[in-house]
């Protein structure tokens, strides 16, 4: 099928495509708040996170909030360009299932 | 479980997480600061009406440059900045600072009248509505109730309508700080 071509690897984990989907309505997400939204350990989502920002998707900011160091992320120009590929590959096999 | 199922169960967790997200109620503490701000703002239409344009005038402000802080605080604790949110909220209550200055605008050039004192109610009811329908639910409340204290000063002429007005506003606020508590703690892990 030629709409599975268009899926991204990198999204192709729920938690991933979470994370974007999230990151892209509300702009930036501390490590914590991903935490508490995803139900994840924090070893889990270090990994997804991690691999996300191996791919470019993801931009950090250091920053302290109460003296406590917390890290935030945001969606990148190539990570947003990349989410709306995959979502709309994600749409067309969904149409072409016939669901 | 077929590919189609594991497809489905991960939309649904996205579309969890996202839905978790969309639960806008506001800052408890800045309700309480507006309830109390309303309290005394309406009441001294009523009983100092020579102090309530200053008044406003410095609550006004001050108030909207200190909900501004707490919400960046706020966003800043619970980790999640949203810029498009903020700027819809800064537009609100930019948008809502200009109409609360038009409205008073026939008394500065006229002098103080009753009607053109209850415009500002109308005017509450107006920000106060939208507010709730686009940013803060709770806040529909206290613009219906701003409403029926407009009917209530032009229809039926009645005694202190402005403290009345402000005790049931400020009784509402309060009661949407109470609900922000509530659905907060509920939505904090243990």
């Amino acid at each position: 099928m030629k709409a599975l071509d268009g899926l991204d690897p990198a999204f192709e984990h729920r938690a991933r495509l979470a994370i974007a989907v999230l990151l892209a309505r509300h702009g930036e997400i501390s490590f914590a708040r991903f935490k508490q939204e995803l139900a994840l350990t924090d070893g889990n989502l270090g990994a997804q996170l991690r691999r996300l920002e191996d791919d470019g998707y993801l931009a950090l900011r250091r920053d302290f909030v109460d003296r406590k160091p917390v890290t935030w992320y945001a969606l990148s120009k190539p990570g947003r360009k990349a989410l709306d590929t995959h979502l709309s590959a994600l749409r067309a096999v969904i149409a072409a299932s016939g669901a | 479980m077929t590919k189609t199922e594991q497809l489905q169960r991960d939309l649904d967790y996205i579309a969890g997480a996202v839905r978790r997200r969309d639960q806008a109620v506001g800052i408890p503490a800045l309700y309480l600061f507006w309830a109390a701000a309303v309290l005394v703002g309406f009441a001294s239409a009523d009983f100092a009406p020579r102090i309530t344009g200053l008044y406003w005038f410095v609550v006004g402000i001050g108030g909207g440059l200190f909900s501004w802080w707490m919400g960046e605080r706020d966003d800043r604790r619970r980790g999640i900045r949203d810029q498009a949110l903020g700027r819809r909220y800064g537009l609100h209550w930019l948008l809502a600072g200009v109409a609360y200055f038009l409205t008073g605008l026939p008394m500065f050039v006229h002098g103080p009248s009753p009607d053109a004192a209850s415009a500002f109610l109308l005017t509450t009811g107006i920000v106060y509505g939208l507010a709730g329908v686009h940013l803060d639910r709770p806040l529909l409340w206290c613009g219906l109730l701003a409403f029926a204290g407009y009917i209530a000063l032009v229809a039926l002429s009645l005694a202190y309508a402005w403290t009345i007005t402000g005790v049931l506003i400020a009784a509402c606020l309060v009661l949407a700080a109470v609900f922000a508590a509530r659905v907060r703690t509920a939505a904090t892990p243990q």
